[in-house]
């Protein structure tokens, strides 16, 4: 479709104007004909209408052309080796002069509770108070059933009391360590925005499980159905793969967590309901307006803030860690800390796997033998009743 | 073929025949066998001979200090038990959808971890033809919620920004996990030739009129089947239009026109001729391709009539209401 009316109110002005070099680029300006340099004129005003107007002017000496001509050639990520010597340079400068200058005082650093949380020893009312564990919501929010943790009101928000949050998150992480020592699964649960680093680094840590987007209704009482897909594998007390187990795990049902740490409670109430009726130990982290008795092991502490959490999870964490590497230790030193779960059993090597293939064949065969001479019998019988009845004419 | 949207029953097989990977293939729980001794069945408890009262083994006191030190801790002495576990393959076996999950998180990491890596601009990185959904969800073998995978591929672009001299090899290898097998943005039209003796030709089509122009430098003629425009062309606006072109760029006394077409009425073969001149002058000077998209003359316009419809007097006319 020709639009001429647009044309003739912008075609002229577009044309005069340099054009961007964007343009450019998509032009890929690989013209036939190049134009010469020498039948260029200097572009003066006089010039320009000769060029623009005489009929005796080739189209390749007019304005736009020479512009094209001399537009350089675009490359796609042009590969400037002077960018790589330049980043090589910077960071050979931070690795000799990076730490030169005046001492830096111990400062918060957000990816440092990331890096490197904290441990359970390290839980102090400081570094509580520091990550704002302790601000509740306002006090007409509150659930009564909170009141033991609350030390007080302060500015119509309840203050929860850090003694309890440190006494409380100590007991959780002595849970998680037993849980990580007797090889349980942990699952590490936190759907807000902003938690899924903490509760991925956590479940890293101690060697669980985690989740950060919805938790699926019914992963846990109809778990045979949603994780049908999700694959499982046999360990030893050592922590190494073993194989053989392919036929058991094919007919196993869907693996449960041995203690879910949950950092939102309020969103979460169908899987702490799930997790009570499989009588599945939990761990929440309970603000002024949460239900204390939806979980086992409440941590008083503020939801909201995710640095908090970041502490709490971190803590959690590294308790995992500690049991399980003493659990790991254990097992070196001859002793497992774990049952196997009853008919699981022992692997099924190959050649076993094979032999009882072979065997189950064999029995099928004799089977079908068996079912065919008794079909030839009983044919061989009622061929007999058949001559007998004629016998009795 | 869309593996994940197939009707459950066939998904399994279809995808083990399909994938390389070692899918589980667990049967559904309605049409689980039977495997014994895994759950009781029966409501009468069923005494066997093993399970009658037996005397308790004798106590070994080779490692009794430790058994009384507290912990709970089982001997791997009793060389009966085969301590064997099953635990998750995946850390996001909770998730349901485990292979996505530990994808996002593995992206995201390599994001993190060369985030002070220099980039150049986005439009300047090479570009990548991305696996499409679809695709993705038959290779995960799971139902991957769109946003999600937007929310991926943002981050695959941001590490394609990266400055190719400065490129870890673990990004590339994992940009070339999700780049398409076959790169689209390989096939560019071919530009047009200008042979020995200065002509380039040009094809255009409108309705059913097909049109070919030769472009030639010279001073403006133009001639249309062996006529001049003016024999050709009764109407004013189709004479402009074929030679539309070359007027929006200023090119009018710059060439010769010679074209030939064929079929379709007087608009019809006017604004295939206006596509085909603008092709060949395209080839003559390729610069002038924007200006000539802005003054409408390189789009075809893909308008036809419309077919005649059942039911119908003509493509849409419905026959007049009568009553009864």
């Amino acid at each position: 479709m020709i639009l001429r009316n647009i044309a003739i109110r912008h075609g002229r002005r577009a044309l005069a104007a340099p054009l961007p070099t964007s343009q450019l680029r998509s032009l890929s300006t690989e013209t036939t004909t190049l134009p010469q340099q020498t039948d260029l004129l200097p572009p003066t005003f006089s010039n320009q209408s000769t060029l623009e107007n005489s009929a005796e002017s080739g189209p390749k000496q007019l304005r736009i052309t020479q512009r094209l001509g001399q537009a350089k050639p675009y490359h796609r990520a042009k590969k400037d080796p002077q960018i790589k010597r330049d980043f090589q340079l910077k960071k050979t400068i931070e690795r000799t002069t990076g730490k030169l200058g005046a001492l830096v005082e111990p400062h918060y650093e957000p990816s440092q509770l990331l890096v490197d949380p904290p441990t359970p020893q390290d839980v102090t009312l400081e570094l509580l108070m520091a990550s704002q564990s302790h601000l509740g919501h306002a006090t007409s929010q509150w659930n009564p059933a909170n009141s033991r943790y609350i030390y007080g009101v302060r500015q119509g928000v309840h203050i929860i009391s850090l003694e309890e949050t440190a006494a409380h998150l100590r007991r959780a992480a002595k849970v998680v360590e037993g849980v990580a020592y007797h090889g349980g699964l942990i699952l590490f649960v936190g759907t807000r925005k902003g938690q899924s680093a903490c509760v991925v680094r956590a479940a890293e840590m101690a060697g669980g499980c985690h989740l950060f987007e919805r938790w699926l209704p019914g992963t846990i009482t109809n778990g045979d159905q949603i994780l049908r897909r999700c694959r499982m594998k046999a360990i030893d007390q050592h922590d190494k793969e073993l194989q053989g187990y392919d036929d058991k795990i094919e007919n196993w049902q869907a693996l449960k967590p041995d203690l879910v740490v949950n950092l939102n409670p309020i969103e979460n109430y169908l899987l702490l309901h799930e997790c009570s009726l499989n009588n599945i130990p939990t761990i929440g982290v309970i603000d002024t307006d949460a239900n204390p008795t939806w979980v086992t092991y409440p941590i008083p502490a503020n939801d909201d803030s995710l640095r908090c959490m970041q502490v709490i999870a971190g803590v959690l964490g590294r308790a995992g860690e500690a049991g399980q590497k003493r659990r790991l230790a254990a097992a070196e030193s001859g002793e497992v800390t774990w049952l196997p779960p009853p008919n699981l059993g022992a692997p099924v090597s190959e050649a076993e796997k094979i032999k009882r293939n072979e065997l189950k064949k064999e029995a099928i065969l004799k089977k079908r033998k068996a079912d065919h001479e008794a079909i030839e019998q009983s044919k061989v019988t009622a061929a007999q009743r058949e001559l007998g009845d004629f016998d009795d004419f | 073929m869309k593996i994940a949207w197939l009707p459950a029953g066939v998904v399994e097989g279809v995808r083990c025949a399909c994938l390389p990977r070692k899918m589980p293939l667990r049967p559904l729980i309605g049409q689980q066998t039977f495997f014994p001794g895994r759950r009781q069945l029966s409501t009468t408890p069923v005494r066997s001979a093993s399970a009658s009262i037996t005397a308790a083994s004798p106590i070994s006191f080779v490692g009794g200090d430790k058994k009384n030190s507290g912990d709970a801790t089982y001997k791997d002495a009793t060389d009966e038990i085969f301590y064997a576990r099953l635990v998750p393959y995946s850390p996001s076996y909770f998730t349901a959808q485990p292979y996505f999950i530990d994808d996002v998180l593995e992206v995201e990491k390599l994001a993190q971890k060369y985030a002070a890596l220099p980039v150049v601009k986005r439009a300047d990185a090479p570009r990548i033809a991305w696996i499409t959904l679809m695709e993705y969800r038959d290779i995960v073998g799971e139902r991957v919620n769109a946003s999600k995978y937007k929310k991926v591929l943002h981050v695959l672009q941001r590490l394609n920004q990266i400055h190719p001299t400065v490129m870890p090899w673990d990004v590339k290898k994992k940009l070339k996990q999700y780049t398409r097998n076959i790169n689209p943005y390989k096939n560019v039209p071919k530009p047009g030739i200008v042979d020995e003796g200065g002509r380039a030709i040009g094809v255009g089509k409108r309705k059913s009129s097909t049109a070919r122009a030769w472009l030639i430098e010279g001073n403006g003629e133009v001639m249309i089947n062996g006529k001049t425009l003016s024999e050709a062309f009764g109407r004013i606006h189709d004479r402009e239009s074929v030679i539309w072109g070359l007027k929006a760029t200023d090119r009018l006394d710059k060439y010769n026109v010679w074209g030939l077409v064929e079929g379709g009425g007087t608009t019809g073969q006017a604004e295939a001729l206006t596509l085909a001149v603008a092709k060949a002058l395209i080839a003559h000077e390729p610069a002038l391709k924007p200006a000539l998209r802005r003054a409408g003359c390189v789009t075809r316009d893909p308008r036809k009539v419309e077919r005649k419809k059942p039911g119908h007097v003509k493509a849409r006319k419905m026959p007049a209401w009568v009553k009864r």
